[in-house]
């Protein structure tokens, strides 16, 4: 059954989606207490700190106000210059806010289990982020349910750049809270807070999502924080930019050539 | 300390009560896929269903038999998206190995019994890393697997006590 799971992963997901779609309503009633624990805890850490809080946040509101009027003369600037160069405008990305009703549960997968499905409009390859950014990819949707790899799974691949110098990378996952990046230039230099954000390449996500940052240079690649805290998820945002088509389908074992070659990677009839 | 466990009886359990060992397996299952809102806690979350498999087998082996492992196994790895058929796997050799030595665990100190849950997890991880690591052709970082190891084996105490206490309580007067 392992190998069968490894080698034919096409029938091992319709079982998953099934499963994941019947258990959904169980988990999601389950998992609210805990939720609601973790809500008080937070609450009563807060309330602890709530006055430095508060003089921090008036600081930073200050300081925000300047920012917000810089945005804003940027805004109109850049919405000047790109009515001048005739740019193609950007899809606008649309928002669907989730429940997370389960996690992977083990030092072997990277995943989390949402409330929201393809009856709320998820479909597969959609960007999940948090407030802080990016933290990974729908990759099954049931009608219910639908599971998100986090960019720390082993199998995830997410084509990004270091802002600032644009050198390209692939964030590769290895189960570790910190995922590495690949394939960067061999004389690339590359420090310690450097943030990271998507590239676009590959067309899964848009580019520009903030993934996270730098945080060391030891061993065979530079290894990046994600600016998301994945452990504590409660609620993440599932974003559709109009470019979860790109992602494709697992191919189905054999369809190299014959009849099951119809299958396509992108699910679409091949030509005979 | 004796373990809080009754000794092993088969019979004149009521009903619902012969249904016990595979209800709280089942819970422990859902209860290891519970977001717990902790941070790194994922990845080391304690594997409370081989608590249950250890307990069960060794004071209630019938009442678990290897086909609700089987299932209970590939409901949580369709659940977590692991490889459908790993934790199945790793439940009922776990089964297989206390089955054989359960006479040596009946009616012994709990340290006794505790020692040979350490045993059991530290192979039942070693395992599933190994399958884990043949599988996908890759050495998976083997820190993750010992942290995990360790916060089951501390956990245990706990889990044994309230699967003890509701054993004792629901099935020891049938």
């Amino acid at each position: 059954m392992i190998i069968l799971g490894k080698a034919d992963q096409v029938m091992f997901e319709s079982l998953r989606v099934t499963v994941t779609d019947a258990a959904a309503p169980v988990l999601d009633v389950l998992s609210r207490p805990l939720a609601a624990l973790a809500d008080l805890a937070t609450r009563a850490r807060r309330l602890v700190g709530v006055y430095q809080d508060n003089d921090r946040l008036v600081e930073e509101n200050e300081r925000l106000i300047g920012w917000q009027q810089a945005a804003l003369k940027l805004a109109s600037e850049n919405a000047q210059l790109r009515d001048l160069l005739k740019l193609a405008p950007e899809p606008t990305a649309t928002y669907l806010t989730a429940r997370v009703i389960a996690n992977s549960g083990g030092a072997y997968v990277r995943s989390l289990m949402v409330y929201a499905g393809s009856e709320n409009g998820v479909s597969r390859g959609q960007a999940a982020v948090t407030g802080e950014g990016l933290i990974g990819r729908v990759s099954e949707v049931g009608s219910r349910a639908a599971r998100i790899l986090l960019v720390t799974d082993l199998n995830s691949r997410v084509p990004v750049v270091v802002q600032g110098s644009r050198q390209r990378a692939l964030l590769a996952g290895d189960n570790s809270d910190r995922p590495c990046l690949r394939y960067l230039d061999s004389g690339a230099a590359i420090r310690i807070g450097d943030r990271i954000v998507t590239s676009g390449q590959g067309g899964v996500f848009p580019p520009g999502l903030p993934v996270g940052v730098v945080a060391s240079l030891d061993g065979e690649a530079p290894r990046v924080e994600p600016y998301a805290e994945l452990s504590r998820v409660e609620y993440l945002r599932i974003v559709d930019y109009g470019l979860a088509d790109g992602l494709p389908k697992p191919i189905p074992v054999g369809a190299r050539g014959g009849r099951r070659a119809e299958r396509s990677a992108d699910g679409q009839q091949s030509r005979r | 300390m004796k373990a809080i466990a009754a000794p092993a009886r088969q019979s004149g359990d009521n009903p619902a009560a012969r249904l016990l060992p595979i209800a709280t397996t089942l819970l422990a299952m859902i209860i290891s896929i519970q977001p717990a809102y902790i941070p790194g806690y994922a990845s080391v979350a304690p594997a409370f269903t081989l608590m249950a498999v250890y307990h069960w087998t060794i004071y209630r082996p019938k009442l678990l038999p290897p086909l609700s492992l089987f299932l209970i196994g590939v409901t949580q790895d369709l659940l977590t998206g692991a490889l459908p058929g790993v934790s199945a796997l790793v439940m009922l050799l776990a089964r297989t190995v206390v089955l054989r030595l359960r006479r040596h665990f009946i009616n012994r100190s709990f340290p006794f019994v505790w020692t040979g849950f350490t045993m059991l997890t530290g192979g039942a991880m070693l395992l599933l890393w190994t399958v884990l690591c043949l599988l996908d052709r890759v050495v998976i970082d083997f820190r993750g697997t010992v942290f995990r190891a360790v916060l089951t084996v501390s956990v245990f105490p706990a889990a044994s006590f309230m699967l003890g206490r509701t054993q004792r309580t629901l099935m020891s007067t049938g």
